[in-house]
């Protein structure tokens, strides 16, 4: 593990699109438990896969 | 050493992934397995439970084996051992052999320290909790997947899907074998190899450091685990009258509102983790130091301080969900059970952001005991929720357990300096080179 001041460290290419995955992720989860409360508070079913 | 750092993410987390895969499989055909050799309920919970056997002893003697072989090695020969199993269980017609073959294929939930030793021994401080985040986040989606997927490709066909799911195994097992590298440098490796024996577990296991993140893992994954298990039956007794007035009737109609809940917290949980990490190294990199008591000038004491808020918030949670169960409020309830599965992702990302920071010479065996020892959480908090009225249970593990571990977690973080010095034996007591 090299200890290194991160507070200067830039961060290397890698990092933005690991960002950007990890936003993907939490549209993801937003939108998938959105739909599904939104199904489960009108009566009209529940978690994708749980029909 | 060979190989790229991103490489080595994706190799382990296509392992960790398929791991979860399997692990979970036996669960998404339970009502397939119980239809064809006629299980009671009583059976199936067994086969449920079983799931989680293996997982704490599992996770200890991988995560040494991790650092003492490599984690290429450890990963490929757990994902070849339970996809040779998984594909013998296909084949299988005794229920009591199947059984014993998916408890085994259920030894696939070790591999998570594994690919945390891995990640530890390629990226660096200032990027280790988004790296460990996207792994173990993106990995835990396998058991989504699974739920979502498999019953959907395969029907009630569960032969072919162990068959298929156990081959696949084997051909990411040579694809780790094949590409995966141990670590980014032979000097890194030769440090981890050499922490990797009996004193070192001793050293770790004697930490009060240790101790306090393997609590906070408790308190995050331990209660994750719990609550997937308890929450459809909690929800299903708890709010059965809130339920049937959203139009849901019959004991199927209860169970999929029921299980819908449960799973947004899993779900939540999982998919949040890669931001916990990210937030570790946000407030790494911007100094952040809140919280009174806990260490403000160690090099990483701004991930103390992010883990010390997520323990804090998801203690808050679990009284805002006593306090929505007794007014009987489904929709608060709810809402509370969103946060909190993001809060457990705070808890679950923060604390692997640390562990490789604080036991770099020896990671894996840091991650077996901090990943093993806390899913015990998954079996003790349900048997608390069970002994008392429906919605208080979350109220007295936050009073007699949450508390007490944040306490402990505030006192073992408050050293300025290496805070894995002190322990229940001194440092040459605990066989630990000085």
């Amino acid at each position: 593990m090299n200890h290194v001041d991160i507070r200067v460290a830039p961060h290397e290419p890698w990092y933005k699109y690991g960002v950007a995955v990890l936003l993907f992720e939490i549209a993801v989860a937003i939108a998938v438990s959105g739909y599904s409360l939104y199904m489960t508070f009108n009566g009209l079913g529940g978690f994708p896969g749980k029909h | 050493m060979r190989g790229h750092k991103v490489e080595q993410l994706g190799i382990a987390t296509v392992g960790f992934f398929w791991c979860f895969l399997m692990w979970f499989s036996t669960a998404a055909f339970s009502p397939s397995i119980a239809a064809t050799y006629h299980l009671t309920i009583k059976d199936l919970g067994l086969l449920a439970s079983s799931a989680i056997w293996m997982v704490p002893v599992g996770r200890i003697v991988a995560g040494w084996a991790s650092d003492r072989f490599g984690a290429p090695r450890t990963f490929a020969a757990i994902l070849a051992g339970c996809g040779l199993v998984s594909i013998a269980s296909a084949f299988t017609t005794s229920y009591e052999l199947l059984f014993a073959e998916r408890v085994v294929v259920a030894i696939a939930g070790v591999s998570f320290v594994v690919g945390v030793q891995h990640v530890a021994q390629w990226f660096d401080a200032h990027e280790i909790g988004t790296a460990e985040g996207l792994y173990a986040g993106t990995g835990n989606v396998g058991a989504g997947v699974g739920a979502l997927l498999l019953p959907r490709i395969f029907g009630t066909d569960y032969r072919s899907a162990f068959l298929w799911l156990g081959m696949i195994a084997l051909v990411v097992a040579a694809w780790y074998l094949w590409r995966g590298s141990a670590a980014k440098t032979m000097e890194r490796r030769d440090a981890v190899r050499r922490g990797g024996d009996l004193r070192g577990m001793v050293f770790v296991w004697t930490r009060y450091i240790a101790i306090a993140l393997m609590l906070a893992y408790a308190m995050s994954f331990g209660l994750e685990i719990a609550l997937n298990a308890w929450l459809p039956g909690y929800f299903t007794r708890g709010f059965h009258d809130e339920i049937l007035a959203l139009g849901f009737t019959g004991v199927a109609g209860i169970q999929i509102a029921a299980g819908t809940f449960a799973a947004v917290l899993s779900f939540n949980a999982s998919l949040f983790r890669p931001f916990a990490g990210f937030m570790s190294d946000l407030f790494q990199r911007k100094g952040w130091t809140p919280l009174p008591f806990i260490a403000k000038e160690l090099p990483y004491a701004p991930r103390l301080h992010w883990l010390g808020i997520a323990l804090i918030l998801i203690m808050l949670s679990m009284i805002g969900l006593t306090v929505a169960g007794l007014y009987g409020f489904l929709p608060l309830s709810i809402a509370v059970l969103v946060a909190l599965g993001i809060f457990v992702s705070f808890g679950t990302g923060g604390t692997f952001a640390l562990v490789p920071l604080l036991f770099p010479d020896c990671p894996g065996i840091a991650a077996g005991f901090i990943g093993g020892i806390s899913t015990v959480g998954g079996i003790a908090y349900p048997l608390i929720f069970a002994s008392v009225k429906a919605h208080v249970g979350y109220l007295y593990v936050t009073l007699y357990m949450f508390a007490p571990f944040i306490l402990f977690y505030f006192w073992a973080a408050r050293h300025e300096r290496h805070p894995q010095e002190h322990g229940l034996l001194d440092r040459a007591l605990a066989g630990q080179r000085s």
